[in-house]
């Protein structure tokens, strides 16, 4: 059947072209700021959100399940590298694989049993944003309220102790094309579909005969390594290492712009990531010196309007331009 | 082995008591909402933050006890549960739980940064209570003011268990709760018992922010502390009304204190999320369940 099998590559070809497109769009972004230091570390920082969104995509958006500790893992990554980097001198390109594979580990100690006993919806959540609390609890009986600082060492590729900021902005648009790239593959792959088939009715899906509790562990475990690897970076970004590193509200805040950005969407998801932090940033310097926390205020807002009005999210409005567009 | 100074023990073991059944009270509201009306409420933390606020201000304006302010607190916060129901929760009766999470923490973001806009980040507390002299049994000293939280917070739980079981508006209620379609069809007005359920779920947080402002402090980010807390005893207490919600509170309180006395204050929140863990998985209709 010649006909679908071009259509199937078309559609690859199609999405090929727009990750293209992205990766060319966010090389140049820091050319269109300027090379400006303040700018590029707000590009940085919406990379980073738009990178742990895109992860949180595959076991939110595609598994269904609402996961709030993506800055766990993130931590998790951080922790090691930075620990590895700081305590041993072990560089982060190897540093950060470690972490991930810790966050996997951890991934797995926590996920097999809850998928085992069948914990979803709301004690999911309930179960990740707890799970935050308690790494930063233990990180906190280890190492106390200290903060450890890694130096600056030589040579700077080598140890990503850059004194730019544009590096970092590299490296973690990289990761989020990277990240992309995993969503649209995992979207086509039998494991998508049966993720899928999950999301819509998990009842359903175990009765067609498939295995629930392994793929959403698959998925969670992936979710883990990425968000790992992004704590990796971000750590040499920040060079701070801390118990605050382990945030429940960051993790909250990563499932909102997903959901915010549409379930299943992952289009969805990098546009409200990137549009909610650019807004957060943005409210924080013009109103938020007066009025702290005001940012975070319309966050709310936005997110009680998409809630009540517009459940679909940003990607319901994504698909009406794409329609208005292919019809012209 | 670690060595425990059983005095330290025991006073440890009656703060946890105590302290327990004030997280009773507040998980009570939470209960309540999320038993008869399906609504998962993230923002249930949140409302008693904004309660520590009001007392906080009613307090030092007009040179009120802070616990009494819970008289002017609560039936304010019964109408503002209402308003919400009305302007937020209403619309998202029934929703998929995710669209109901989405909304609620919305609703928390808001409550949380109005605070913080009106009042700054430190911490805020009324400089004055009645519950100054701590009872003193032997080795063990009681804080007045734990006390007499405890105590408030246990006839507030009776109060609620008997507005459940002896009322035609409580019959109404776990008829609600039970069936929701059987109960409209029998002439119940099950939209007005799902109002005055909020609305009475939110005062109840009042009645324990008032309590909480005679030892503590307001501070903006209190919400997630006591919004993770009540979720947890309401998992413990599964569906199980008022005595297992109790019963819950209790036994997170003794843990907490346990968890304090072994390991350090580090620890409290260690223990108390590891229980949930363990308690989700091995028991998840909770431990005094009836579904």
């Amino acid at each position: 059947m010649p006909g679908t099998l071009s259509k199937k590559l078309a559609l690859t070809k199609e999405r090929l072209y727009s990750l293209v497109g992205l990766a060319i769009v966010l090389a140049l972004v820091p050319v269109f700021l300027g090379f400006n230091f303040y700018y590029v570390l707000l590009a940085t920082n919406v990379m980073l959100a738009a990178s742990l969104v895109a992860a949180w995509n595959i076991i939110g958006g595609y598994a269904g399940q609402l996961d709030l500790a993506a800055s766990a893992y993130m931590a998790l990554g951080a922790v090691i590298t930075g620990h590895l980097l700081a305590s041993f001198g072990l560089t982060p390109w190897i540093g950060m694989f470690i972490g991930a594979a810790v966050a996997v580990g951890v991934a797995v100690l926590v996920g097999y049993p809850t998928f085992r006993f069948g914990i979803k919806e709301v004690w999911y959540a309930l179960l990740t944003s707890a799970l935050v609390v308690i790494m930063m609890r233990i990180y906190y009986l280890i190492y106390g309220s200290f903060e450890t600082y890694i130096p600056h060492m030589e040579p700077e590729w080598l140890y990503l102790t850059f004194r730019r900021y544009e590096v970092y902005y590299y490296m973690l648009a990289t990761m989020l094309v990277i990240i992309i790239w995993v969503n649209l593959k995992i979207k086509d792959s039998k494991l998508g579909y049966y993720l899928a088939a999950i999301r819509e009715d998990e009842l359903a899906a175990e009765a067609l005969g498939i295995d629930v509790r392994r793929y959403k562990l698959y998925a969670l475990m992936i979710y883990a390594a990425l968000a790992g690897l992004v704590g990796g970076i971000y750590i040499t970004l920040t060079g701070i290492l801390s118990f605050r590193l382990f945030d429940p509200w960051l993790g909250i805040v990563t499932a909102v712009m997903g959901i915010v950005g549409g379930l299943g969407s992952i289009g969805g998801a990098v546009l409200a990531a990137v549009i909610l932090r650019s807004l957060e940033e943005y409210l924080r310097g013009a109103i938020g010196a007066t009025y702290p926390g005001s940012h975070l205020l319309v966050y709310g807002l936005i997110l009680i309007l998409v809630g009540v009005l517009k459940p679909e999210g940003l990607a319901s409005l994504l698909d009406y331009l794409k329609k208005k567009i292919i019809r012209r | 082995m670690i060595s425990i100074d059983p005095s330290l023990l025991a006073q440890n073991l009656v703060n946890g008591v105590f302290t327990g059944l004030l997280y009773s009270l507040v998980a009570l509201g939470l209960a309540l909402i999320f038993g008869v009306m399906d609504i998962i409420n993230f923002a249930h933390g949140d409302f008693v933050m904004v309660g520590a606020y009001l007392t906080y201000v009613l307090a030092t304006t007009f040179l009120i006890e802070p616990s009494l302010t819970a008289f002017i607190t609560m039936p304010i916060f019964f109408l503002l549960g209402i308003v919400i129901y009305k302007l937020i929760i209403e619309k998202v009766l029934g929703a998929e739980p995710l669209i109901q999470i989405a909304v609620t923490v919305g609703l928390l973001m808001v409550l949380r940064n109005l605070a913080l806009m009106i009042f700054h980040a430190e911490p805020k507390g009324v400089p004055f209570t009645i519950f100054t002299q701590p009872i003193v049994l032997g080795p063990i000293t009681i804080a007045s003011s734990r006390l007499a939280a405890g105590i408030v917070s246990l006839v507030a739980l009776g109060l609620v268990h008997l507005l459940l079981t002896r009322t035609k508006w409580g019959i109404a209620v776990r008829a609600t709760a039970d069936d929701r379609e059987v109960a409209e069809l029998m002439g119940i007005n099950v939209k007005k018992v799902y109002a005055v359920t909020f609305g009475l779920g939110t005062a109840l947080t009042a009645l324990a922010a008032a309590l909480i402002m005679t030892f503590s402090r307001a501070d903006p980010y209190l919400g997630l502390l006591y919004g993770l807390l009540s979720w947890v005893i309401v998992a413990m207490g599964g569906l199980g009304g008022v005595v297992g919600v109790l019963f819950s509170g209790l036994i997170i309180g003794i843990i907490e204190a346990l968890g304090i006395t072994i390991v350090g204050a580090g620890a409290r929140e260690l223990f108390i999320y590891l229980t949930f863990f363990f308690v989700l998985w091995f028991r998840p209709r909770g431990l005094f369940g009836r579904r």
